[in-house]
């Protein structure tokens, strides 16, 4: 490195001197990115997110998915599994109610919540979010009322009450599993913004397979027929499937994109793997299939795999939050990220120390 | 530079001549930076960092003019650098650069202007597409008559969405107030008709303060004149069409001249604007969301009871 050397892939000669600030201007920007950094400052900011919001990624989640769950089972067979509607319906208040406190929570001026719902603003999934949980909390109260009011007076209105609220609640209900995968696309922290697409879609399968799991609960204490359970079962299987197709694309995508780099220290990456991915799809999903598969199903197999989901997908929701901001304060990820891609060309300077990374 | 400092004093300066000014003096910018700031117009900074001395004034006058406590009183070992970084109370940070250590060996070649040691006062970009303007849900953050970004914090609920958001890592919550805070471009004096805290400081118009379209072609000739002069490796950051300004973001209104690699400096070449992710994320979710309600139906359709 110390002897004067040629460099040509601007075609120009360039003295080098040790590590040299002899440079010669390159006509492009897109050259290589050697992990240049300044003092190994993080480039950019991390969020102040922590418990409050994984914890609020994961109840807003279940209480998305298991309105959605309830509204579909309600609609193709009305009045067949009605635990699985009631459930849904119930857990979904729950998730709810328990959703805007933590939000509140995490607020560094919580008095000021209400500024939330002063402006509509398209461009921020936090503005979006504020008012999909407002209109989900309307129609899913409504629900959960209506709900009540039938499970104690049998009243046939209620039901019907019910049935229409609950499909403003679902189609708001899937914005509410899926738009945390936006919120934290939409910044600037290179785990998030590498993947725009796979990360919601793994927030909506988790979330529904934290619903289902939830439901399955339910329907286990409340000592559901068989056919019911083995409906839950069939869905929780079908989405274990999705899981963990979107368990490995989304791990490819952070790969290829060179920002998996916070999921490799040792905490995180036992999180990842054993809670995240095995906890939280592969368990679940291997005794789905196991009971599919041999036709019998135990309510230890059912009480198990449940268990597991809920667990693995709270630490799937944990692991996202504190690897983004571990990604955010890794500077050399935010500015390999922040390569031009595609063959882009922009001017800038040449280069400057000749470090090796 | 002719254009900002005519020789001959400007006969309005000599109306006040006296130790203490009787009243605030009418578009004081007009003698300061050479132009009236106009309501509607778009304003900005050329940092020219090849005229930095990293001296610091523009950090203490922007500390002083904006009430902002000291973080560090130390060095941080970095070179000269004791702010280390923006945040929520240091509006300006010089970074210094040292291009003297790497591989062990001295440098025996030195580039015309600032050799090896790189100063760069960075601040606000107040990007012409803002990331953190985009993600605020409560208004907050707003676009002013000046074409800057501006937080308010009496509307801000420090929901901290804005900080992740921002592509150069500038805006930050304070733990003292729990709101967010960042360089305003000096609103306030922008109002009064002053140029900002830290370009009226700068000894050697490093910071040079104007209306956006003119500073940019103010910067242009100044790249080229650095290239006559074999200052090879300086290269605009900010300007149209250079690093910066990619993915969406567009020209930033703080601005520089670089003499090294962005990254050596901790500016990302090419970021992207947050917010274009929001409608592929939005209609991905909603996507699986229907696949799922699909499969729901399918296996609850399955068999009859």
């Amino acid at each position: 490195m110390s002897e004067p050397t040629e460099r040509s892939p601007y075609g120009r000669r360039k003295r080098r001197g040790g590590d040299d600030a002899t440079n010669a201007d390159s006509p492009r920007g897109s050259r290589l990115y050697r992990g240049e950094t300044y003092y190994g400052r993080p480039a950019i900011k991390p969020s102040h997110w922590g418990w409050l919001i994984a914890g609020y990624y994961f109840v807003g989640g279940l209480a998305g998915g298991a309105q959605v769950v309830a509204a579909v089972a309600d609609l193709i067979a009305p009045g067949r599994d009605r635990t699985i509607v009631r459930a849904g319906r119930y857990l979904s208040l729950a998730g709810l109610l328990a959703s805007p406190p933590l939000l509140i929570a995490d607020l560094q001026t919580p008095a000021r919540f209400y500024n939330m719902l002063r402006i509509i603003r398209p461009t921020s999934p936090m503005s979006i979010g504020s008012w999909i949980l407002t209109v989900f909390g309307l129609f899913t109260s409504l629900t959960a009322l209506a709900q009540g009011i039938e499970d104690l007076t049998g009243s046939a209105t209620a039901r019907r009450v019910a049935r229409w609220s609950g499909l403003p609640a679902a189609a708001s209900g899937m914005l509410m599993a899926t738009y945390t995968g936006a919120l934290s696309t939409a910044t600037s922290v290179p785990l998030w913004a590498a993947v725009p697409r796979a990360l919601p879609t793994l927030f909506g399968l988790a979330s529904t397979a934290s619903s289902l799991a939830a439901i399955a609960l339910v329907a286990e204490a409340a000592e559901a027929n068989e056919e019911t359970h083995w409906r839950i079962e069939r869905l929780s299987l079908l989405v274990g499937l999705g899981e963990l197709a979107a368990h490995a694309a989304i791990l490819r995508a952070w790969h290829m994109r060179g920002v998996a780099g916070p999921l490799e220290s040792p905490a995180l990456s036992a999180l990842h793997k054993f809670g995240m991915v095995g906890l939280g799809a592969i368990v679940p999903t291997a005794i789905h299939a196991a009971q599919q598969l041999t036709g019998r199903r135990t309510r230890a197999g059912t009480i198990g795999a449940a268990t597991a989901t809920l667990a693995g997908i709270f630490i799937e929701r944990v692991v996202i939050v504190f690897a983004g901001n571990e990604s955010a304060r890794r500077p050399t990820d935010y500015l390999r990220f922040t390569q031009p891609r595609g063959g882009a060309t922009i001017q800038c300077a040449s280069k400057g120390n000749d470090e090796s990374a | 530079m002719v254009e900002r400092y005519p020789t001959a004093i400007p006969p309005r300066a000599l109306d006040y001549t006296g130790a203490i000014m009787p009243q605030l003096m009418p578009d004081e910018a007009e003698l300061t930076a050479g132009l009236r700031i106009v309501p509607g117009r778009t304003y900005g900074f050329f940092t020219d960092t090849s005229l930095c001395i990293g001296c610091k004034a523009c950090e203490v006058a922007c500390k002083e003019w904006n009430a902002l406590p000291a973080a560090n009183l130390g060095l941080t070992g970095e070179s000269y650098d004791n702010t280390a970084a923006l945040s929520a109370t240091t509006w300006r940070h010089v970074a210094f650069v040292e291009q003297i250590s790497a591989g062990g060996a001295r440098v025996t070649a030195m580039q015309p202007y600032q050799s090896n040691w790189l100063m760069m006062s960075d601040v606000c970009k107040h990007c012409e597409r803002a990331g953190c303007l985009e993600a605020c849900p409560t208004g907050s953050l707003f676009r002013t008559e000046f074409g800057t970004v501006v937080v308010q914090q009496d509307i801000c609920n420090g929901c901290g969405y804005c900080v992740p958001a921002c592509p150069f890592g500038v805006i930050t919550t304070s733990e003292v107030d729990g709101k967010a805070h960042k360089c305003t471009l000096c609103y306030d004096r922008m109002k009064g008709g002053l140029e900002p805290a830290c370009a009226k400081a700068c000894p050697t118009d490093s910071i040079q303060f104007g209306e956006l379209g003119e500073l940019q072609g103010r910067a242009e000739r100044r790249l080229a004149t650095l290239h006559e002069r074999g200052v090879a490796n300086a290269s605009l950051y900010g300007a149209p069409g250079t690093p910066g300004t990619t993915g969406g973001i567009g020209p930033l209104h703080a601005f520089f001249l670089l003499l090294d690699r962005p990254e050596r400096y901790g500016l990302p070449v090419a970021p992207t604007l947050p917010s274009r992710r929001v409608r592929p994320a939005i209609l991905a979710g909603l996507a699986t969301m229907a696949g799922i309600a699909l499969a729901a139906a399918a296996t609850f359709m399955g068999e009859k009871k």
